[in-house]
């Protein structure tokens, strides 16, 4: 009886071991995984980037357009944009960007990507940035306007600063979901990190290990930025005191 | 109209302010001189905050002018962010900025406005925060002070600039009874050296002793101004007679 349970364990143990050398060891394959996860970095980083630049832009648009009623015309262009954006899925945003717009230029795959993802994400930060400054007290607008400050002045030094923490932990939660769509750069052939254990499956046969060897590093990954949002919001609320 | 012939410090000449078809302001015209210390009194919704919040284009004017130090400060070509800098506010809510220390809070506008070094803007704010024994403070975040401690911040926040006109908008109505006395000692202080106020209260004892005129306004418009002794003493208003029935 204990025998017979210690030869499944081991049968088990060789056949695993087995799978991960012809699925990771082999041929150097791991280097599909590793190559793949570099370039989803790097796409998730650029995007970030690009998202907050166009969310900042966009989110005082639209929150100066709602107090002082000027700014009519971008902030019809900014409502477009938000709509089209968070209308339509994020994969057809990336065809698109890809075969439509760069279609008839011979451009590098990861920066369409970035781009793509970027303006996707611009629209989400766009409206986090637009609740953020909407939660700041308007006497603080009116404090900084009252000592001579202009408006861009108040934004600048009193209203952001304010804004951009009440949000913070907001923002690093909608990195988080965006680490997770570049998934999705398989679709023009860019080999990030899930198309990465995909052409391990597709060399070896074996779906499991692969797949399972993705899964875990988006999972570590999003456990790692979650606990330094924790950490930070624990900071946020220490320094308010 | 020639707008600086009486050389008084703010001149609101017909000033209207109307939200919507809500007529709040009406037809408005009042001088204040150097050195005034007017107090603005009146029901809630006679349009007492509307009017100081007009004199430095918090609320923008449906009509009227508003010449200070004689320029016409409605007018869109006016820069309106160098006049204010000359106008200090106090409000109710005090509105001190709640991610900065008291020191931030008081150097900041005099170094990006007036180019004021650190060094100078520190020396500036510690004199005034010994002024309203609050030197100790400097540097603590305007969440660990009481009510009346953030409204002496805020009111040495605006003397920063060095303004020449202070408007307190009702800036002992949010605190609690014990802690209004200090912020009325502060203003007092600031009367007797001579600081040109404006402040809407609710505070008739402090109007009838720092004051040098009272202004009753009702229904958005002033109905009654004199001397403290004529509008306490002897008011001819019915309004204002039935007014201060009611406070005193």
């Amino acid at each position: 009886m204990l025998e017979n349970f210690y030869l499944m364990l081991t049968g088990a143990w060789e056949s695993f071991r087995a799978s991960f050398y012809l699925n990771f060891i082999q041929d150097d394959r791991w280097h599909y995984i590793a190559d793949g996860l570099a370039v989803t970095l790097q796409i998730t980083l650029f995007a970030v980037l690009l998202g907050i630049v166009i969310g900042l832009v966009v989110g005082i648009i639209r929150t100066t357009y709602e107090k002082t009623h000027k700014l009519k015309i971008l902030n019809l262009i900014c409502g477009f944009y938000l709509t089209v954006i968070r209308g339509t899925p994020v994969v057809v945003q990336l065809l698109i960007m890809y075969f439509v717009i760069f279609g008839s230029s011979r451009i590098d795959k990861v920066p369409v990507a970035i781009l793509a993802f970027g303006i996707n994400s611009g629209a989400y930060v766009a409206e986090i940035f637009r609740s953020g400054i909407q939660s700041v007290d308007s006497g603080q607008m009116e404090a900084g306007r009252s000592l001579g400050f202009n408006y861009l002045q108040t934004m600048r030094y009193i209203i952001l600063p304010q804004a951009l923490k009440n949000v913070l932990p907001t923002l690093c939660n909608e990195f988080i979901s965006l680490l997770k769509e570049t998934s999705v750069s398989g679709y023009i052939a860019i080999q990030d990190l899930t198309k990465g254990g995909d052409i391990i499956r597709s060399r070896t046969y074996s779906a499991f290990m692969p797949l399972l060897a993705v899964a875990l590093i988006y999972l570590v990954i999003v456990l790692i930025l979650s606990k330094l949002i924790s950490i930070l919001e624990r900071r946020l609320r220490k320094s308010e005191r | 109209m020639n707008a600086n012939q009486n050389g008084a410090l703010i001149q609101v000449r017909n000033l209207g302010k109307s939200f919507g078809s809500l007529e709040v302001l009406k037809d408005i015209t009042v001088d204040i001189n150097k050195g005034d210390v007017v107090c603005v009194i009146g029901p809630s919704g006679s349009g007492k905050s509307t009017f100081l919040r007009c004199l430095n284009r918090l609320e923008e004017p449906t009509s009227g002018n508003i010449f200070f130090e004689g320029v016409d400060i409605v007018d869109p070509r006016t820069d309106i962010n160098k006049h204010r800098q000359k106008m200090g506010m106090v409000f109710q809510q005090f509105n001190l900025f709640p991610h900065m220390t008291i020191m931030k809070n008081m150097t900041l506008a005099p170094m990006k406005l007036q180019g004021i070094s650190q060094a100078d803007a520190e020396k500036e704010a510690v004199k005034l925060l010994e002024r309203v024994g609050l030197a100790d403070r400097a540097e603590a975040y305007p969440s660990q002070l009481s009510g009346g401690q953030k409204q002496r911040i805020a009111i040495v926040r605006a003397l920063m600039m060095k303004p020449d006109v202070m408007l307190f908008d009702e800036p002992t109505s949010a605190l609690d009874p014990e802690m209004v006395g200090e912020v009325l000692n502060v203003m007092r202080e600031l009367a007797q050296d001579k600081m040109t106020m404006v402040v809407v209260t609710h505070e008739m004892g402090f109007a009838r002793e720092v004051a040098n005129r009272v202004m009753f306004m009702d229904e958005g418009k002033f109905v009654e101004e004199g001397s403290p002794e004529e509008l306490f003493g002897s008011p001819k208003n019915e309004r204002l007679k039935s007014f201060l029935g009611k406070v005193l």
